[in-house]
């Protein structure tokens, strides 16, 4: 290598500069014949090193590029696993739903709960049937569990729905086999028995063991007899020696509902209480 | 030169040969990455004679042209054309600080990509304007950058004295 001392153009640089400017426009002109072997063979042989070290570096690239691809892909099924479980209840209460719809036989409109954010949700809320649908108001509001509210408002397309958690609910109630009735009323909103039922007016005489089932009664020509509300989890009180109150834990919390049925219209059978004693389940 | 900065001088260049396939890819688009091939080369010619300079720029340009067949012998003419007159250049007019060898850097770039664009015969009208006037002279500001940054890095190790710009 000439470094250095020789500064400017000597003869023999001129003609190896001129010998290289022949060589280039001899390459020009070659055929491809000749041509296309040459840089074959060039690239495998001469080339080759850097080109793996291209290859390479390509490859890195795209994998950095992949990971990023990947982990969000695994971010985002991530996010949709969390609501795996929230997609299964909601499947099998949409069968419970299509259960308790073949079993109805008639008088029956679907619809959507329209939840919004306010905390008092669970009280009074909307659902994506109204007039049109043939809902009217004090029709009783179901799932598959039981007893959800009684409409309160129609529109057109929506209805307000009063569910059994609010303070002026009140519906006429017995025990699964008939033996005793009494008024169903929202236990409160504070304290550690919030979100319960209480059965009021039970006769002092009459003794209910915990886990019996409350049933809507029928009495007054509201709701239909046989709507499951719940099961008695224990004594509330008695007042003055004549009448006892009970606790109940309900069948159905409002907040956890997302699709009803509103009953419209006299079932084909006075008592639904066979109706809803496979609730849950499937059509087959 | 001490005998140690020989060394070093080719382990620089052979840097740049490797960055040329490896990092090149990484720095933005094909036409304004910088040339870290040519610029071996340009900084070769900074201390070579012009014939070695026009034989070393043959034979970078003609491995050059292996990877583009199209142009085949383009390459080697451009180079080998840059080669020599870099050298022959620096060796007549240029001094030696940081500036003057970023401007050599430029021009020897885009003069490249001149004699290219015209010896392959493949670029012509509009493209040809936009290839000279546009992404050439990106490319030669990115290279000059490039070159910059190793003189003022490695400057002693490649035995160019560089005065205050």
């Amino acid at each position: 290598m000439a470094l250095g001392a020789d500064r400017y153009a000597s003869r023999a640089d001129t003609l190896a500069f001129i010998g290289c400017v022949l060589l280039s426009v001899a390459a020009m002109s070659l055929p491809e014949r000749v041509r296309d072997p040459f840089a074959r063979v060039v690239r495998q042989w001469v080339l080759a090193p850097l080109l793996a070290l291209q290859r390479q570096t390509e490859l890195l690239s795209a994998s950095l590029e992949r990971y990023d691809a990947v982990v969000a892909q695994r971010d985002s099924a991530s996010l949709a696993a969390t609501f795996v479980p929230e997609l299964r209840s909601e499947n099998t209460r949409l069968r419970g739903l299509l259960g308790l719809g073949v079993r109805l036989g008639s008088g029956y409109v679907p619809a959507e709960v329209l939840h919004a954010a306010e905390p008092t949700n669970p009280l009074t809320f909307i659902v994506s049937a109204g007039r049109k649908q043939g809902v009217k108001p004090l029709s009783a509001v179901v799932s598959p569990e039981g007893l959800v509210g009684i409409v309160s408002t129609v529109d057109a397309q929506t209805s307000v729905v009063v569910s059994w958690a609010h303070p002026e609910f009140r519906a006429s109630a017995m025990a699964g086999d008939g033996s005793l009735y009494g008024i169903i009323a929202p236990y409160g909103t504070d304290g550690p028995r919030a979100w319960l039922l209480q059965l009021q007016g039970v006769a002092y005489r009459q003794l209910v063991p915990e886990g019996t089932a409350i049933l809507t009664s029928g009495l007054g020509g509201v709701l239909p007899r046989g709507i499951p509300i719940g099961t008695v989890v224990g004594a509330a009180g008695e007042a003055e020696g004549w009448e006892r109150t009970y606790l109940v834990r309900p069948a159905v919390h409002p907040a956890a509902v997302t699709h009803v049925m509103i009953l419209t219209g006299p079932p084909l059978k006075g008592d639904l209480r066979s109706v809803f004693q496979s609730g849950g389940e499937a059509p087959p | 030169m001490r005998r140690s900065d020989k060394y070093r001088f080719w382990v620089i260049l052979g840097v740049l040969v490797v960055l040329q396939f490896s990092l090149r890819g990484r720095l933005g688009g094909d036409r304004v990455a910088p040339d870290f091939l040519l610029l071996a080369l340009l900084i070769y010619t900074i201390r070579a004679a012009p014939g070695p300079s026009a034989g070393v720029g043959f034979l970078v340009g003609l491995l050059r042209d292996t990877l583009t067949p199209a142009s085949f012998g383009a390459g080697a003419l451009a180079h080998t054309l840059v080669g020599y007159l870099s050298s022959w250049s620096k060796a007549v007019f240029f001094a030696e600080n940081l500036f003057v060898n970023g401007c050599l850097f430029f021009a020897g770039t885009w003069f490249r990509n001149l004699v290219v664009a015209l010896a392959s015969g493949k670029l012509k009208g509009g493209l040809l304007g936009w290839e000279l006037l546009v992404w050439s002279p990106i490319q030669s500001l990115t290279t000059a950058v490039a070159g910059v940054v190793v003189l003022w890095l490695f400057g002693r190790y490649l035995a160019i004295r560089l005065s205050d710009a």
